[in-house]
């Protein structure tokens, strides 16, 4: 390839990247550093190999998302709508907006705990950054926040320099990605079900219901169309790609310290941070911490914002920022709602925060097979996607990815609510 | 005998025969466009020998809600429905989609339609009334199957009405080969304000966009291609027309606005675009691209009105009624001297206060306020600040004027950085 071209076609990826990049790294949220933490702190390095595959599944599906947002100009609760009708698109959004509200309470408690350990009680914290959130979506622009957000991308770096100051195994890491799991892991252990449950974890913390409804809104927000796609698409693979860079230094920092020095039970995320203090210095823990915090404001900023634009989309209220609180009511109310709700639940003392978490987790695994499989139906339609349509050997890959990820998904859902021995 | 049903109760209902049994269920009410575009010509009903069509005969409201079909013919004996692409099917092509209110004048979302039904003895005759697009009709398909008809009937009638008489709605139809037609009852989609077809078209996906710009008229579509704040959409609704037909949508713009918007698109689609363009047109906007972006070449506009310095206000009026440049850029009327020599400007408002015979030059402003073509942004909108500009004359290095930049675009640039 010749500079000129290379040139050409880096300015264009610049002017498309973002919504790529953004999604796939808010999936790093509280809750998934937790699930890397514990996978890094319960089994070293044993857990890398799922990486790959979760990857390519990540990948797998966004695309598909960015595709129909490209081809079509619109959302994905605006095409299940047209498609499919009210009465699916009003019980999705439902689902959606209550497993949404759980995601956001979650981020409230990253952002309590990540400050926490910063001696900022959380009764300062949690509402200070509630407004903030608020008023950058309200008071901002798209761009601007966009860059905000691409920023905020940026800094989950400080994982990576944590797990290097963890000072891993670097040789054993690159054999753990790249072969699979030794037999033992499976044949005569006798934690065998806890190993599975957890494996599933990692693999399910990957892909949530929001996710696709946001990246497909924001490519579409973007102005993206069939012919910058290619770039478009380009973003995707390198968002999934370094999120799960960032996921992969998560659980070597915690194998290399934690686990080695036999501290396996994380019960958070700040556990995790607090851990690493003695063990990989004062940097690695305040570079963990921080990392916390970011990735929860982030969350806690697209969440309520993604959740409020998907359900005007699909059921046709007024949506926009650009619209005043007077023109679009219901999508400030739904906006504000989230955020005050959210806050407000992680201040009350006593609250029983992880079966809230629990819950919506558990709501998260039942919306995303319907969703995926939608995604699926829509993308293969001639009439919508005309030459877009998915290949044959795509689809093939496809639906393999969403049958296990669903395979996934319902055992994790069911690993939730299982009676505990 | 006159009754309103709703669209979402129509579907699904039976259609029974002389003893009360049921033969199939209605699956889509479809209008003959050709026919009358606001009466359904027949019901495509589910039967169980497939899918056939039946003529709308024979509708009765069942008392507590509901409506019933009635058809003595045995169903061996129903149509086959016939596929024609003219043909409006309600289920399909209206209901869940997106709509232009050409009053409201946004886009909206179809949560029900609303059916006019006369039974005359064994004939039915059912026209669309309105368009639902509020909370009766999103309840009414909720709760459907789940709680009563009679019960959802008196919890509907509590609900505020939200609807568009049909003569207001404009319909984007994407058929399966991704042709897009634009049906349209009544062309209003013109005599809505620019601005607000402006958002109107953000609003769209990208098919019906398109669909839409294309059935606007020249001057329409270049007042809207104006009022659309973000470049990508505008390059992306050109490159989406014929080169001709771009070529006169641009040729009807400010050339300031052209040439912005030709410089934004790729090179193929540029050059097309100009080599279609009348030559004047093409010239003005030829010579505006070669100027930086962010001077106050970049920013003028070539479109003015220039008088002699011997001119009277009867020159200046008829030069005005001769003109076809924007409105914004007529406040003010130059006067240039040989080679184009930039004298002075005269308000509109001063010449119409004077009488026809009046010499222009005793009129002219005290103070002549200009610029240079390379004035930077932060200066010339300083001028205009600080003299209350609604105009500013550009000149070169040999005081010839140039162009002008016009107030709104500095309000256009200064928004632009906030």
């Amino acid at each position: 390839m010749n500079w000129k071209k290379f040139r050409t076609g880096f300015l264009l990826f610049l002017a498309v990247a973002g919504p790529g990049i953004i999604t796939a790294n808010v999936d790093n949220d509280a809750g998934g550093i937790l699930t890397y933490s514990q996978a890094g702190a319960q089994y070293g390095y044993a857990l890398l190999w799922t990486m790959i595959p979760t990857t390519i599944a990540l990948i797998v599906v966004q695309e598909m998302c960015a595709r129909m947002g490209a081809v079509t100009g619109k959302g994905l609760s605006d095409l299940i709508r047209e498609e499919y009708g009210l009465r699916i698109t009003f019980v999705m959004m439902f689902l959606l907006v209550v497993c949404n509200f759980g995601n956001v309470v979650c981020e409230f408690a990253g952002v309590a705990e990540s400050l926490q350990l910063f001696d900022v009680s959380k009764y300062a914290s949690v509402p200070v950054v509630a407004v903030f959130v608020w008023a950058m979506v309200v008071k901002g622009n798209y761009k601007t926040v966009e860059k905000l957000f691409l920023l905020a991308s940026f800094f989950y770096i400080t994982y990576i320099i944590a797990g290097v100051m963890a000072h891993p195994d670097w040789r054993l890491t690159m054999v753990r990605l790249v072969t699979t799991p030794p037999k033992s892991d499976f044949v005569g252990n006798e934690y065998i079900q806890t190993y599975v449950y957890d494996v599933i974890g990692v693999v399910g913390t990957t892909i949530a219901p929001w996710m696709q409804f946001y990246l497909q809104s924001s490519i579409v927000e973007k102005g993206v169309g069939p012919k910058q796609y290619k770039a478009s698409r380009l973003d995707v693979i390198v968002g999934c790609i370094f999120t799960d860079v960032v996921a992969v230094f998560i659980i070597v920092a915690c194998a290399a310290t934690l686990y080695v020095n036999g501290i396996r039970d994380i019960k958070s995320a700040s556990d995790a941070a607090l851990a690493l203090k003695p063990l990989a210095g004062q940097w690695a823990f305040i570079l963990f911490s921080f990392g916390l915090l970011n990735a929860s404001v982030f969350a806690a900023s697209i969440l309520p914002l993604s959740t409020a634009y998907t359900v005007c989309e699909g059921l046709g209220f007024e949506s926009g920022v650009d619209k005043k609180f007077s023109e679009a009511p219901f999508f400030y109310w739904l906006y504000t709602g989230l955020i005050v709700a959210g806050a407000l639940v992680v201040l009350i003392p006593n609250f029983p925060l992880i079966k809230v978490i629990l819950f919506s987790q558990v709501l998260n695994g039942i919306l995303l097979p319907f969703i995926l499989i939608f995604m699926l139906m829509l993308i293969n339609k001639h009439d919508l996607m005309g030459e877009h349509v998915n290949t044959k050997m795509f689809n093939l890959v496809a639906w393999t990815t969403v049958v296990v990820m669903n395979v996934l998904t319902l055992v994790l859902v069911y690993s939730y609510i299982r009676p505990k021995q | 005998m006159e009754s309103i049903i709703a669209l979402s109760e129509l579907l699904g209902s039976p259609v029974v025969d002389a003893n009360g049994g049921i033969r199939g269920r209605v699956r889509e009410a479809v209008i003959n466009r050709q026919e009358d575009p606001q009466r359904i010509s027949g019901f495509l009903v589910k039967s169980r020998r497939g899918m056939r069509m039946l003529p709308p005969s024979r509708v009765h409201v069942v008392p507590g809600g509901g409506v019933m079909i009635r058809n003595d013919h045995p169903p061996e004996e129903w149509a086959e429905p016939v596929n024609s692409a003219d043909d409006l099917h309600l289920d399909r092509d209206l209901l869940d989609q997106q709509i232009i209110d050409v009053n409201g004048r946004k886009v909206v979302r179809v949560n029900d339609v609303d059916l006019k039904l006369e039974t005359v003895g064994n004939i039915s005759n059912i026209r669309i009334n309105e368009v639902d697009v509020g909370p009766r009709g999103a309840v009414r398909r909720l709760l459907k199957g789940l709680v009563p008809r009679g019960t959802i009937r008196t919890l509907v009638e509590k609900l505020a009405i939200k609807s568009i008489p049909f003569e207001f709605v404009n319909m984007i139809e994407v058929d399966p080969a991704r042709r897009v037609r634009l049906k349209i009852q009544h062309d209003r989609l013109n005599d809505i304000h620019p601005a607000e077809l402006a958002d109107i078209l953000e609003d769209l996906g990208s098919a019906q966009r398109e669909a839409v710009f294309e059935t606007l008229d020249e001057e329409t579509a270049a007042e809207t291609i104006e009022e659309i704040e973000d470049p990508k959409l505008q390059q992306s609704l050109m490159e989406s027309l014929e080169h001709d037909h771009a070529a006169d949508i641009v040729e009807e713009m400010d050339p300031d606005a052209a040439a912005d918007l030709l410089a934004g698109l790729d090179s193929y689609h540029s050059v097309q675009i100009l080599e279609e363009m009348e030559q004047a047109e093409r010239e003005e906007v030829q010579e505006l691209l070669e100027f930086d972006k962010n001077t106050a070449a970049g920013h003028m506009t070539t479109d003015y009105i220039a008088v002699p310095p011997d001119a009277t206000c009867r020159t200046a009026i008829d030069a005005l009624q001769k003109y076809e440049g924007g409105v914004e850029t007529i406040g003010t009327v130059y006067v240039v001297g040989k080679d184009e020599t930039l004298v002075g400007a005269v308000p509109l408002s001063k010449i119409a206060m004077s009488v026809p015979d009046e010499p222009l030059k005793p009129l002219m402003m005290d103070v002549l306020i200009t610029c240079r073509m390379n004035s930077k942004e932060k200066d010339f909108a300083e001028l205009f600040d600080k003299y209350n500009l609604t105009s500013l004359p550009v000149v070169d290095d040999k005081g010839k004027l140039a162009g002008i930049i016009t107030a709104d675009d500095v309000i256009g640039m200064l928004r632009d950085r906030v």
